[in-house]
C-alpha cells in the first residue's frame, strides 16, 4: 500500500452539477447525445466508524488525495459516449465494470486505463470492481451512474411516472475483517462466517440527536444531502437503490407509501405501493418514487414532519454490535 | 428483564399532550410486560416482553391485535412506566403525523402516558411494534397484529376484495435467544452487545414454536371445509428473509403493506423480507392436510437457517 490517508467518511469531492456530491441531483436533457468524460483515481485509506474505530477501504475517488466511497456518482442521457478514464494507484489490480455495459478488463497496479460505452438503455446502474469478488466491491470499489431517457429530465423510463427530484442510495456494510483481508491481500473469511458490524447508505451511518457529528451532513446519512428525503407535499423523489453488500436488506419508509418501479433493472409491469421494499444483496437494486403525498393517516391532517427511512432487518440499525440508530437510516423531512 | 433508566443513551423522554386531539371512534389501551415468556417445544422457557391489554397484567404474545375499521378516528392509549425503562408504539405501515409515528428519535420516547392519534385511510393488514432500541425491542416480542378492516365491516381484505370465510394471521419471526436476558437499554450507550449479529435458533408464528406444536396450535392451524374461502395475513415479524410454503395449495395474493394490488398474483409459495405483510386467498377444493412450511433465510448465503410449520386442514 501506498498510502494510508485517515479521512472522516465525507460528503466531499464535487467535481461538478452531475455528481451527487452536489445534494440533489439536477438534470437538464440535451437535445443530442454527447460524449461525457469520467476520471476515478484507485485511492485507500481508513474511514472511521460510528464507535471511532477506523476501518480500511479503498475507492473510485475524485482525487489520488481523496478517498470517496462510494464514489460520486453521475447521471448521462440515452445514447451518450461515456467514457472512464480509472487511474489505479495501489499496489493491487483492479477493474471496472457494469454488468452488460462495460468490463475494463484487469487495470495493473499503478497503470491506468481508459473505457468507452455507449449509454443504450435508460436506468440505474453500480459501477464496480468485480476481480476478487465480491470483496474488492465490498471494501468500497463501487459507484453508481443514471442514464436517463434521451429527452427527458423527470422520467425513469419512457412513459414511466414522473418525479420532480432524483437521489441515489447505494447501501453497503462491512465486516472489517474482511477489509482487514483485503489490504494485507489474504483470503478473506468464508462468507458463513460473515458478520457486518457496520451499515452505510452512500458511505456514511445515521447519529441520532445528541450524538457527536448529528449536525454534520459530511458525517450523519440522516442529513447527507445526498441521501436524506426532503421536500413539500408533491416533490416526487426517484430514488435510485443499489446495493453494493453481501446484505439482503428490507427497507422501511414512514409517513408515505412508495412506487416501486424497477426491480433489479426490470420494469415492473404493475407498481406496487410499498411501505416495506426488499432489496437483493449482490448489486440488487430498486427503483422507487416517494411521493411526498401528505402523510394519509394523520389526524388532524397535516403537510409537514419529520420521518424516517431505515431498514428493519434491524441489526443494520446498530454500531459495532449496539448503538441502535447508528446504522442505515435516512431522514425523511416533509418541508 | 429491563432495568433502570440511568445507563440508557440517545433515548427523548415525553409524554406531551397530542396535538389536536378529538373524540375517538374506537380505542385501545395499551401498557408494557417485561416479563413474559414462551415455553418452546425443546422445553426452554425464552424470555419475552410486549403489551398488555389496558392495565391488566399479563404476558400475551404477540401482543393483543388492534381491529378497527376504515375511516375511524383510532386512540392508542399507551401508558408506561417510564421511571423504569421506555417504549414506544409504531403502528406500522399507518403514516400519521410526526408526534403519532412513535419514533423515538423524531419525537418522543413514552415516559408516562400519550395518546396516539391517527385515522385508518386504508383497509389492510398491519403490525404494531415498539421503536425504541427497536433491534432489541422488536426481536423480545413487543408487537402484534393491526387489522383495518373495510368501512362496512365485511368480510374482506379491502373493499372490492373477494369475502373470506375463515382468517388465519401468520406473524412468522425468529428468536436468537442468547438476545433474550439483554437489558432494555442494552448497547445504546456503545456496547458490543451483539446487536448486529442475529443468529436464530427458533422459529415461531403468532408466538408458537414452528418446530412442532404450531402445527396443532388453535393459533395458528387453519381447520376449514371444501368450498370456504381463507384469507391469510401473512407477517414477516422476523429480520431476516423468509419464504413460505402453502404444502401444495396455490393462493391469490391480492394485498401487500395495506394496499391492493393491481392484479392478483397466483403462488404456491412466496418471499418476504423484515416488515412486509401481504394477505393471499385460498379457495381448497380438496380435502386435506396442507402442511406450510415457512423457511427463514440467511441474510447473506440464503441457505435455509430454520423452519416453522403450520397446517391448513381441510375437511
Amino acid at each position: 500500500m501506498k498510502r494510508r490517508t485517515f479521512l472522516q467518511a465525507s460528503a466531499a469531492g464535487i467535481t461538478g452539477a452531475l455528481t451527487a456530491g452536489a445534494a440533489v441531483l439536477t438534470w437538464t436533457p440535451r437535445a443530442h447525445a454527447a460524449t461525457v468524460a469520467r476520471t476515478y483515481t484507485i485511492t485507500d485509506g481508513y474511514i472511521t466508524q460510528p464507535d471511532g474505530v477506523n476501518v480500511y477501504f479503498k475507492g473510485y475517488s475524485d482525487s489520488a488525495t481523496g478517498l470517496n466511497v462510494p464514489a460520486s456518482s453521475f447521471i448521462v442521457q440515452e445514447g451518450d459516449t461515456v467514457t472512464v478514464t480509472i487511474n489505479n494507484t495501489l499496489g493491487s489490480d483492479h477493474s471496472f465494470v457494469i454488468d452488460g455495459v462495460v468490463d475494463s478488463g484487469v487495470i495493473s497496479a499503478g497503470t491506468s486505463k481508459t473505457v468507452s460505452f455507449l449509454a443504450a438503455t435508460a436506468g440505474s446502474y453500480l459501477f464496480y470492481d468485480k476481480l476478487n469478488a465480491p470483496y474488492n466491491r465490498a471494501v468500497g470499489l463501487h459507484g453508481a451512474m443514471a442514464v436517463m431517457p434521451s429527452g427527458s429530465s423527470d422520467t425513469l423510463y419512457a412513459g414511466s411516472p414522473t418525479f420532480v427530484k432524483q437521489l441515489f442510495w447505494v447501501y453497503n456494510e462491512c465486516d472489517p475483517a474482511v477489509n482487514e483481508a483485503v489490504r494485507i491481500n489474504a483470503m478473506p473469511p468464508p462468507l458463513s462466517s460473515y458478520v457486518p458490524r457496520y451499515f452505510t447508505i452512500n458511505g456514511l451511518s445515521a447519529r441520532p440527536p445528541g450524538a457527536p457529528g448529528y449536525d454534520d451532513p459530511t458525517i450523519n446519512s440522516y442529513y447527507d444531502p445526498r441521501t436524506a428525503l426532503a421536500g413539500y407535499v408533491g416533490e416526487r423523489t426517484l430514488v435510485r437503490v443499489l446495493n453494493a453488500g453481501l446484505c439482503t436488506h428490507s427497507m422501511h419508509f414512514h409517513a408515505n407509501h412508495v412506487e416501486l418501479l424497477k426491480r433489479n433493472g426490470s420494469v415492473l409491469a404493475d407498481i406496487w405501493l410499498k411501505d416495506v421494499v426488499s432489496l437483493d444483496n449482490n448489486k440488487g437494486s430498486v427503483d422507487l418514487i416517494y411521493p411526498f403525498d401528505p402523510p394519509p393517516d394523520a389526524w388532524p391532517p397535516v403537510s409537514t414532519g419529520n420521518f424516517v427511512m431505515h431498514l428493519h432487518n434491524e441489526q443494520t440499525q446498530t454500531a459495532g454490535g449496539g448503538s441502535y440508530q447508528f446504522g442505515a437510516q435516512t431522514s425523511i423531512k416533509f418541508k | 428483564m429491563g432495568m433502570g433508566m440511568g445507563n440508557a443513551c440517545y433515548v427523548y423522554p415525553g409524554a406531551p399532550a397530542t396535538p389536536g386531539l378529538v373524540t375517538p371512534d374506537i380505542s385501545f389501551d395499551r401498557s408494557v410486560y417485561m416479563n413474559g415468556s414462551v415455553t418452546m417445544d425443546d422445553g426452554r422457557t425464552i424470555e419475552v416482553w410486549g403489551f398488555t391489554q389496558g392495565g391488566m397484567m399479563g404476558n400475551q404474545f404477540p401482543s393483543p391485535p388492534m381491529r378497527v375499521r376504515e375511516g375511524q378516528i383510532v386512540h392508542t392509549n399507551f401508558t408506561n412506566n417510564g421511571m423504569m425503562w421506555l417504549h414506544t408504539i409504531h403502528h406500522h405501515g399507518i403514516e400519521p403525523s410526526t408526534e403519532n409515528d412513535g419514533v423515538g428519535h423524531t419525537s418522543f420516547d413514552v415516559d408516562g402516558s400519550y395518546t396516539y392519534q391517527w385515522k385508518a385511510s386504508h383497509a389492510g393488514t398491519y403490525f404494531y411494534h415498539c421503536h425504541t432500541n427497536t433491534v432489541l425491542h422488536a426481536e423480545m416480542g413487543m408487537y402484534g397484529a393491526l387489522i383495518i378492516d373495510p368501512p362496512d365491516g365485511s368480510k374482506r381484505a379491502f373493499t372490492g376484495a373477494p369475502l373470506y370465510d375463515v382468517e388465519a394471521i401468520w406473524a412468522c419471526d425468529e428468536f436468537d435467544s442468547s438476545w433474550h436476558t439483554l437489558n432494555w437499554d442494552a448497547g445504546t450507550c456503545g456496547a458490543d452487545v451483539g446487536l448486529n449479529d442475529l443468529q436464530p435458533d427458533y422459529f415461531i408464528i403468532s408466538g408458537v414454536d414452528g418446530a412442532s406444536s404450531a402445527l396443532t396450535d388453535s393459533r395458528v392451524a387453519v381447520n376449514m371445509n371444501t368450498g370456504q374461502a381463507l384469507l391469510v395475513r401473512y407477517i414477516n415479524a422476523g429480520y431476516t428473509p423468509q419464504r413460505i410454503d402453502f404444502g401444495g395449495l396455490s393462493g391469490e395474493v391480492i394485498a401487500s403493506d395495506g394496499r391492493a394490488l393491481p392484479k392478483a398474483v397466483s403462488a404456491t409459495s412466496w418471499k418476504s423480507t423484515a416488515a412486509e405483510r401481504y394477505d393471499i386467498m385460498f379457495y381448497p377444493t380438496t380435502a386435506g392436510v396442507y402442511e406450510v412450511t415457512v423457511e427463514y433465510l440467511h441474510w447473506v448465503t440464503g441457505a435455509v437457517i430454520g423452519t416453522a410449520r403450520t397446517r391448513i386442514n381441510v375437511s
